[in-house]
């Protein structure tokens, strides 16, 4: 609309300049038509005046045009042809009239033309404006894409996992970059199954297959991982998680990713020797203790043996009477069976000791386990004049851990404080305590009356550290690493008045006994 | 009668039960009284040791041990005959044993028949 209010109402300059044209123009027309005259020239005044009409009327608009073909009606009749007849005269301002009228009806179209040309024009320049808006968007959006295609592949790299598409009819198969990377395929290389299935570690070739066949039969997502071979023989675990997908022509489709886990495998794989490790010098420890306390554990096994050879021949000599006594003899017997039985006991705790195995975890009643190991060491501890005092938590104390591993704990520190007390003369006090406290923590101390730590920094926990002349140096070590392993501490402390104290605290499960 | 019975008492001072209990039952069997005490301390405490006639005791036992115990009935003038039975049979034990007045130093497992025949020995039978 601007433009056109623009060409319909001229700004007043411009209608001046057009008025100024009309006047100008038929001023010239009238003088050089009165130079022709002088010059005795034939009279030119019609063509000029016409011209100049014309010339008004395309450049000054038309009422500037109208104006200059009524002046050039009036100089016509007053300076140039007054003295015609009037009918010759009328057919001038006729021809005058009917030119002023084409003309008007000339610029008019002219006029319109170039509203319509500018209209058009605005048209356009607004087509073009949008049309560079979109442009600039698109380039904006296309930024945009490559930012976050290239933070994409960082990712990928960065995380080591890749993705792919496979389209099961045409077997055609997309790999991002970072799968060419896992693969080590240039990224040129067009990606078939055979050519994965060359990478695939020939040990899981068959069961990758399989799994792929059932799962694209099934229409299934999968999630499996598997080892590559590489050229170079280095082994690759990939973890492989894909979808199906229905494309839009309906065909199947499948998307995914594959992550390089080679690392985390590895570490696991470590993890696991270390624990392993971690259990063979536990056993191996366990059994020097269980070495050095062989003529104890020999003498424990005797007692019952013994009481069982008296408790047989008494038995035989109640039935080898003129009037066999069944009842003496069956009491007899029924001793028997029990010494048997602790005979049996004490083998199998033994037996248990030297157990080769990975750690295995239950939920073991720590009570129970300072019995035992109270009970296996029975002799070494009379044997060394020992008393020993038990203040066990009523509650039920339990611990999730390894029965053998806490088993050999409480043995070495039982063996520890007797061998502190060898040496000292006067009382010899082994006191055991367990305790149920709060935060499911469970306490238990082991304190002696014997030579107390050595002075100086505490070294007695490193390895193959000993005072003692037989010793490994790796009984406290191992405790400790036991002890921690279950999420506990261990810890020594001097005992008043004299001796050492050796506490443990593990995270367990205190039950109110019924 | 009375009196005798009483005189021919054997006391057995081991700290095992099974063994003590095992003991009890032989010399049962044979027709002989006995009682049984856990340790040298609950013997010594009981007043038995006067009416004992003959001692069974292990050597090795939490708190006073067996030699100490034959010491202490010596020192007490109250002298029994002893019949030592223990798991450890160190030959430097059993002359220690032997020297302080020890009836017999039997090693665990024994012979039932060599120990009734002590038994009965010391008993004056």
């Amino acid at each position: 609309m601007e433009y056109r209010a623009k060409w319909m109402t001229a700004p007043a300059e411009s209608r001046a300049l057009g008025y100024g044209l009309s006047l100008l123009l038929i001023g010239m027309t009238f003088g050089i038509s009165r130079a022709f005259l002088y010059f005795r020239l034939p009279l030119p005044f019609t063509s000029f005046a016409l011209c100049a009409i014309a010339i008004t009327f395309w450049y000054g608009g038309i009422r500037p045009g109208i104006l200059a073909a009524a002046l050039a009606a009036v100089l016509r009749f007053y300076f140039f042809e007054g003295d015609q007849p009037a009918l010759s005269r009328l057919i001038y301002d006729l021809i005058f009239l009917v030119f002023a009228v084409l003309m008007t009806k000339a610029t008019r179209a002219r006029d319109e033309l170039e509203l319509r040309v500018t209209e058009r024009t605005a048209d356009l320049t607004d087509a073009n404006e949008s049309l560079k808006d979109e442009i600039a968007e698109r380039r904006r959006t296309e930024e945009k894409l490559q930012q976050s295609e290239a933070y994409l592949a960082e990712a990928q790299k960065v995380s080591h996992t890749g993705s792919f598409g496979w389209h099961i009819v045409s077997g055609k198969i997309f790999w991002s970059d970072e799968t060419f990377r896992i693969f080590e395929l240039a990224p040129a290389t067009q990606p078939t199954l055979e050519l994965i299935f060359e990478r695939i570690h020939p040990e899981d070739t068959a069961f990758v297959r399989e799994l792929i066949s059932t799962a694209t039969q099934a229409r299934k997502h999968f999630d499996f991982e598997h080892r590559l071979l590489m050229p170079n023989d280095s082994v690759k675990y990939l973890h492989i998680v894909a979808h199906a997908v229905d494309n839009s022509s309906g065909d199947l489709e499948y998307v995914g990713a594959v992550s390089d886990v080679t690392e985390r495998v590895r570490a696991d794989q470590e993890r696991e020797m270390l624990r392993q490790a971690h259990a063979d010098l536990a056993r191996v420890s366990r059994v020097t203790t269980m070495g050095e306390l062989t003529a104890s554990l020999a003498h424990e096994l005797n007692q019952p043996i013994a009481a069982a050879v008296t408790d047989a021949t008494t038995c035989l000599s109640w039935l080898n009477r003129e009037h066999p006594d069944t009842q003496e003899a069956c009491e007899a017997a029924s001793r028997m069976v029990t010494d048997s039985t602790r005979a049996a006991e004490i083998i199998s705790r033994i037996r248990l000791m030297f157990t080769k195995g990975t750690p295995e975890r239950t939920l073991v009643d720590i009570n129970e386990v300072i019995l035992e190991m109270i009970a296996l060491l029975h002799n070494e501890i009379t044997r060394n004049s020992v008393s020993i005092q038990t203040m066990l938590a009523e509650d039920i104390l339990q611990i999730m851990g390894d029965r053998i591993q806490l088993q050999q704990v409480i043995m070495n520190l039982i063996v520890n404080s007797i061998e502190a007390m060898k040496e000292v003369d006067g009382r010899r006090e082994l006191v055991i305590k367990s305790q149920g406290a709060e935060k499911q923590q469970i306490t238990v101390s082991v304190s002696d009356t014997g030579v107390g730590l050595p002075q100086g920094p505490n070294r007695i926990f490193d390895a193959f550290f000993t005072t003692k002349l037989h010793g490994t140096g790796m009984g406290l070590r191992i405790s400790r690493s036991i002890i921690e392993s279950h999420g506990g501490h261990l810890w020594a402390a001097d005992n008043l008045p004299r001796g050492a104290s050796f506490c443990l605290t593990l995270p367990g499960v205190v039950q109110k006994r019924q | 009668m009375v009196k005798q019975g009483e005189a021919k008492l054997v006391s057995i001072v081991d700290d095992d039960e099974l063994m003590r209990n095992a003991l009890l039952g032989l010399l049962k069997a044979v027709g002989l009284q006995a009682r049984v005490f856990a340790s040298a301390e609950e013997f010594l405490s009981s007043g038995f040791q006067h009416q004992t006639a003959c001692l069974i005791a292990d050597i090795r036992m939490p708190g006073m041990s067996g030699l100490e115990l034959q010491a202490k009935l010596n020192n007490d003038h109250c002298s029994i005959p002893t019949i030592f039975i223990t798991a450890h049979g160190g030959t430097k034990m059993r002359m220690e044993a032997l020297r302080a007045g020890a009836a017999e130093f039997l090693t665990k497992p024994f012979d039932n028949a060599v120990l009734l025949q002590h038994v009965r020995a010391a008993l004056g039978n």
